[in-house]
């Protein structure tokens, strides 16, 4: 099963969920509704990242 | 899609052996990195043992980093930023969860958590939860009062994320919480044992009602050993007609370590999140082998607020020598947490863990699933009382079923105790952890 799933294309998809939530959430520091949502999700975005990318890195 | 997919993480729960020691290599060196540059408390207790992030190169140099006890933790409380002291890790303010260990053993400490931090805890039960089979369409019941300890709140919001629908069954009496799980036809529950016992005894007793026709098919247990000790975990499965889990975690830690649905006589360790060592409780040395017990040293390795480094949770465990059959490569605890250093006691000059005291109370048919050990000193000499309750079904064989105790205990504990046949109902009952180990020579 883990040699079907491509890790490396996930974690490309993850980063850039990451980057782009980054950019958001500083964009809109003054936007309480924004600024707090980012927060949460780039807490959910980290999981993604324990679970994937830690691994990904591992590899290079 | 979710019954064919065995695996929370196809990747990291296959991961070959040596690939997770990597990326525990890899995940070491950055949790240790932040430690030492943000906590004023670890940084002074690794400058005292002369060790630097760069310092850490291998496993071996691991061995060398200084380990954390709760002791210290307490101490640090006194200290600034109020209340968590100067090992917190981020601005106060990022701070978004508090919680606070149960004082089983001295004064409370507090666990504060940022918001990834609650996420880990949550991702780290969704681990344990998937591979006990929870999927979207269980109805989960959490007979649990949610309150300061971290308890079940994770156990509560990973159903939530695997897509379950969680009941919190927070303030509800006993009977109201079994009166919900049959109205509700909850399909999954999570509790210790003793409550999960108690429970199962206050349908049959007090409502007439057979825990096991209603309809719950999974229990999680946390909280204390009961459910990887074999004859307690059968109580439980027939008292309610369901499969019982295992899980082991801890406030300060997290939940590191679970039973799988093949119910292998052992729980995983979650390797790519915990590092876990068993060090000889004599020597210090670290226990690779299977077969060999001692306390385990954890490093939880993404939880950052309050770190747990190298922290000794006195809990004995031993590694199994096999791997499970459902194909997880994390590796086993054989029998899972079977006691804590600082409960196994000499008596009589033996040691004693009192998990083997209920491995035999609880195998024998006859009697109630409550007991109660009493250590004491008669003179120079130490005497261990067992007070066990007889079934009322089983009243006239009291001599019979002390025979058999006294037998057994003598084979699995090597001592010989005094025991005392109680009527049915007249111990105490715990709703929550059971204190049933009284050491009372630590008194005098």
């Amino acid at each position: 099963m883990g040699q079907q799933i491509d890790i490396k294309k996930i974690d490309e998809k993850i980063q850039l969920l990451k980057k782009t939530t980054e950019e958001l959430n500083q964009q809109c520091q003054d936007f309480p509704a924004i600024a707090r949502n980012t927060v949460r999700i780039l807490a959910s975005v980290k999981m993604l990242e324990i679970n994937v990318s830690d691994l990904v890195e591992l590899d290079a | 899609m979710d019954d064919q997919q065995k695996y929370w993480n196809p990747v990291l729960e296959t991961l070959p052996q040596e690939k997770i020691r990597q990326l525990q290599l890899k995940k070491f060196k950055q949790i240790f990195k932040w430690t030492y540059d943000r906590s004023k408390f670890h940084r002074q207790l690794y400058a005292r043992a002369g060790i630097k992030p760069d310092d850490i190169r291998s496993f071996a140099d691991i061995k060398q980093v200084p380990k954390v006890e709760k002791s210290m933790m307490r101490d640090i409380q006194r200290k600034d930023p109020f209340p968590y002291g100067d090992a917190l890790c981020v601005p106060l303010e990022d701070v978004a969860v508090f919680r606070q260990t149960s004082g089983t053993t001295g004064q409370p400490v507090y666990q504060p958590d940022t918001w990834q931090d609650w996420e880990w805890w949550t991702e780290c039960w969704s681990y344990i939860l998937w591979a006990q089979g929870y999927r979207p369409r269980d109805r989960v019941f959490i007979p649990f009062g949610y309150n300061i300890f971290v308890a079940f709140w994770a156990g509560h919001y990973a159903a939530e994320k695997l897509g379950c629908e969680v009941v919190p069954g927070g303030v509800l009496d006993t009977k109201a919480r079994i009166l919900k799980v049959q109205e509700l036809q909850a399909t999954a529950m999570m509790g210790t044992p003793t409550y999960i016992l108690g429970m199962a005894e206050t349908a049959k007793s007090k409502m007439g009602l057979d825990p096991s026709k209603l309809t719950v098919e999974k229990i999680t247990c946390a909280g204390e050993c009961g459910a990887s000790i074999p004859s307690t975990k059968r109580r439980m499965e027939q008292a309610w007609g369901a499969k019982v889990y295992d899980h082991a975690g801890a406030t300060e830690i997290g939940a590191w370590s679970f039973e799988c649905s093949e119910q292998p006589g052992g729980m995983h360790v979650n390797e790519p999140l915990f590092l876990v060592e068993i060090e000889d409780v004599e020597t210090g040395e670290i226990i690779e082998e299977p077969g060999r017990r001692g306390k385990m040293i954890i490093t939880a390795l993404d939880r950052q607020a309050q770190p747990c480094v190298r922290f000794d949770s006195k809990d004995v465990i031993e590694w199994a020598d096999a791997p499970c059959p459902c194909g997880r490569t994390t590796r086993l605890i054989k029998g899972g947490v079977v006691g804590r250093a600082d409960d196994i006691t000499k008596v009589k000059g033996v040691l004693l863990a009192p998990s083997a005291i209920e491995e035999v109370v609880r195998d024998l048919d006859g009697l109630g699933d409550e007991y109660e050990v009493i250590v004491e000193k008669d003179g120079d000499t130490d005497r261990i009382k067992l007070r066990v309750e007889v079934l009322p079904e089983a009243e006239d064989q009291c001599q019979l079923i002390e025979a058999e105790l006294v037998d057994q205990l003598r084979l699995k504990t090597n001592l010989r105790y005094d025991i005392e046949i109680c009527g049915c109902e007249t111990l105490p009952r715990y709703e929550v952890k059971a204190k049933r180990f009284k050491d009372l020579r630590k008194k005098e």
